[in-house]
């Protein structure tokens, strides 16, 4: 079954046409690989997703539910959780404090509920941060704040994961370890898209690869399907390389 | 008169001239050692205090925030004092000019007003210009029931009704308003207290100028009145303390901090910003019904003009924002400086020294002062910075 069903997504800012009739379906359990050139629109169908952006045309399912219209905050109490391109932890906040922020209930009555100490430290340990829970997030390496991303967004219990540039700015061993930590989500059931701007850290994990240049669909197919795939050769030859 | 303009000439001099530099020599070759001997001599009276704050901690810490043995002791002494002042206020009130306990009660009600405000815009970071309409609301709607209605309706009918018009007052402004981002929202509750002010100076049948001068004070006892103050004041205080040590004061500063981060984490803001200004304008309204008791008239000048607004604003600033019991030292400091210690100067000369005092924290002291003490008296054990 699918999971998300994006159909005809299109977005437009004024005159610029950041996404042009995109379509995407993700089957439960799957990992896909959104790839294509800087400013191609991948963050662009991600904040229509969640809700931060408006949607111009085209609809979004998730779990047969339709999200279009949904603000971020029900999307993500559906199940559907993002990590940003951008981290924006609560420096006044500890790493655990960031954690359990987002455990918290969305009800104003609920003054003491959220995760226990026990929990957020489990949700921190899936991603390999649990001995960091008293630091501030200031004071963090940049590897480390990118996790803290990504156990906030797990502390939200979602169904699927929405991962925006997990990999830039770390090097080789953070890639792999990183990598390997994702695996894991899989093995526990998480349905993920994972995007990146090149193939590097996606070669060995995604099942599939769907590929944006300009906001078009250009191509999909096996993560070795798409290294050979010409179009998508030229479209990175403008820019970098894939 | 000269000798104080030249003061405060010096004083705003120290805030814009390069004596900016000069404040951080002070802070390494004078405070630096007199905090360090400060600390050697609290240090063993905070471990002293240190088995009765645990206790605390372990029973209610989780729901007031914990606490070391100083800052344990500073809220119990402050409460004492605040609930033995009838007792002592009058003894000591000729010292520091006399009137001592109008003083506190008076101080007791801003306090309301300056924590209303900080659970709110403090918390939120929405900041609001115009929360005396909240008060006022309060105030006119008991001199409007007393004078239009029936003159001997009990203050309990009064009050719940007042209060409850606060609330509906607050929530006009806040369903509109608190979906816009930005400056907007601060723009219109500014507009709203100009409106409101208008509105009840325009028509004779809102009282105009003059007011009312029907409701009655509640008592002309002064320990009874400054008891029916401080009372309620140390009430809230404990209810907003309370509110804002649970998750709800976690996420309003998430709020400020970070709207987006609280919609990505499955909580609706704009349901907790609005639920933040509703628990507001409860105790706003307490507070205007309690100012009616104090002064017996509802005018415009008591009650809604824009300076009350901004010095409920001043009060939280300069005892610390999003702290709840800052702004609540915030206001007896002010009202203490204002009638106690400056009390022989004219009012343009009080309020001159008050807002230069304001600025002196805005630019010093961001955290405010009674954050600032606090914080210091935490540090005193070696835990926090
Ligand atoms: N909020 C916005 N307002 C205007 N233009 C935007 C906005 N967000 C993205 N864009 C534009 O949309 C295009 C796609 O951007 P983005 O989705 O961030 O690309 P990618 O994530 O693939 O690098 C870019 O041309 C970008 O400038
Ligand atoms: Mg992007």
């Amino acid at each position: 079954m699918s999971v998300l069903e994006v159909d005809g997504l299109t977005k437009r800012f004024g005159g610029l046409v950041a996404v042009d009739d995109f379509s995407l379906d993700i089957e439960e359990g799957e990992i896909v690989g959104l790839i294509g050139p800087n400013g191609s629109g991948k963050s662009t169908v991600f904040n229509c997703i969640m809700g931060s952006y408006d949607v111009t045309e085209g609809s979004i399912r998730f779990n047969g539910d339709d999200i279009t219209a949904d603000s971020t905050h029900e999307i993500v109490t559906k199940g559907l959780s993002r990590v940003s391109q951008e981290s924006n932890p609560i420096d006044l906040y500890s790493v655990g404090g960031n954690i359990k922020l987002f455990t918290l209930p969305n009800s104003i009555r609920s003054l003491h509920g959220g995760a226990s100490d026990e929990e957020i430290y489990e949700y921190a340990a899936r991603i390999d941060i649990e001995d960091k829970l008293e630091e501030m997030p200031d004071e963090l390496p940049h590897a480390d704040v990118r996790r803290l991303e990504i156990a906030k967004a797990l502390a939200t219990e979602p169904d699927m994961l929405l991962l925006d540039e997990p990999f830039a700015g770390m090097n080789q061993a953070e890639i792999s370890e990183l990598s390997a930590q994702i695996e894991r989500f899989r093995e526990n059931g998480m349905t993920m898209v994972v995007v990146d701007h090149n193939m590097g850290g996606l070669m060995e994990l995604v099942d599939r690869v769907v590929v944006l240049n300009n906001g078009d669909f250009l191509a999909s197919g096996s993560p070795e399907e798409i290294a050979e795939n010409e179009h998508v050769q030229e479209a990175y030859l403008a820019g970098e390389g894939l | 008169m000269i000798s104080t303009i030249l003061l405060l000439g010096t004083v705003l001099a120290t805030v814009t001239g390069r004596l900016g530099d000069a404040a951080g020599t002070v802070r390494q070759q004078l405070l630096l050692p007199i905090g360090q001997a400060l600390d050697r001599l609290l240090a063993p009276i905070d471990r002293g205090l240190e088995p009765a704050a645990n206790a605390y901690n372990r029973s209610l810490g989780r729901y007031f925030g914990t606490m070391s043995g100083l800052q344990f002791a500073l809220i119990v002494g402050s409460v004492v004092a605040l609930l033995t002042a009838g007792v002592w206020a009058p003894m000591v009130g000729p010292l520091v000019g006399g009137g001592l306990l109008r003083t506190l009660a008076l101080a007791s009600i801003w306090a309301i007003f300056a924590m209303s405000w900080d659970i709110q815009s403090g918390y939120t970071g929405y900041i609001s210009f115009g929360h005396s309409v909240l008060s006022g609301a309060a105030g006119y709607t008991t001199a409007l029931l007393i004078v239009h209605v029936d003159p001997g309706l009990s203050i309990w009918v009064t009050a719940s009704v007042s209060v409850l018009a606060a609330l509906v007052v607050g929530l006009l402004v806040a369903l509109p308003t608190l979906r816009l981002e930005g400056p907007y929202f601060s723009l219109i509750t500014f507009v709203a207290v100009l409106l409101f002010y208008r509105l009840t100076t325009a028509f004779s049948s809102l009282g105009g100028i003059p007011g009312f001068g029907q409701p009655d004070v509640f008592t002309w006892d002064p320990v009874m009145r400054y008891y029916y103050m401080a009372i309620p004041m140390l009430l809230i205080a404990l209810g907003l303390t309370f509110m804002a040590r649970s998750n709800l004061g976690m996420i309003l500063v998430a709020i400020r901090e970070n709207e987006s981060a609280v919609s990505a984490a499955g909580i609706n803001p704009t349901k907790f910003k609005i639920w933040s200004f509703a628990l507001s304008s409860i105790p706003m309204g307490i507070g205007g019904v309690l100012l009616v008791g104090f002064t017996g008239n509802v005018d415009p000048d008591t009650f809604v003009i824009v300076d009350n607004s901004i010095e409920m604003i001043a009060m939280a600033v300069i005892g610390g924002m999003s702290s709840i019991l800052g702004p609540l030292g915030g206001a007896f400091l002010f009202e203490f400086l204002n009638h106690q210690l400056f009390h022989g100067y004219s009012t343009p000369v009080r309020y001159l020294f008050l807002w230069g005092l304001v600025l002196l924290v805005l630019v010093f002291a961001r955290d405010g002062l009674f954050r600032m003490i606090w914080h210091r008296l935490g540090a005193v054990g070696g835990e926090s910075e």
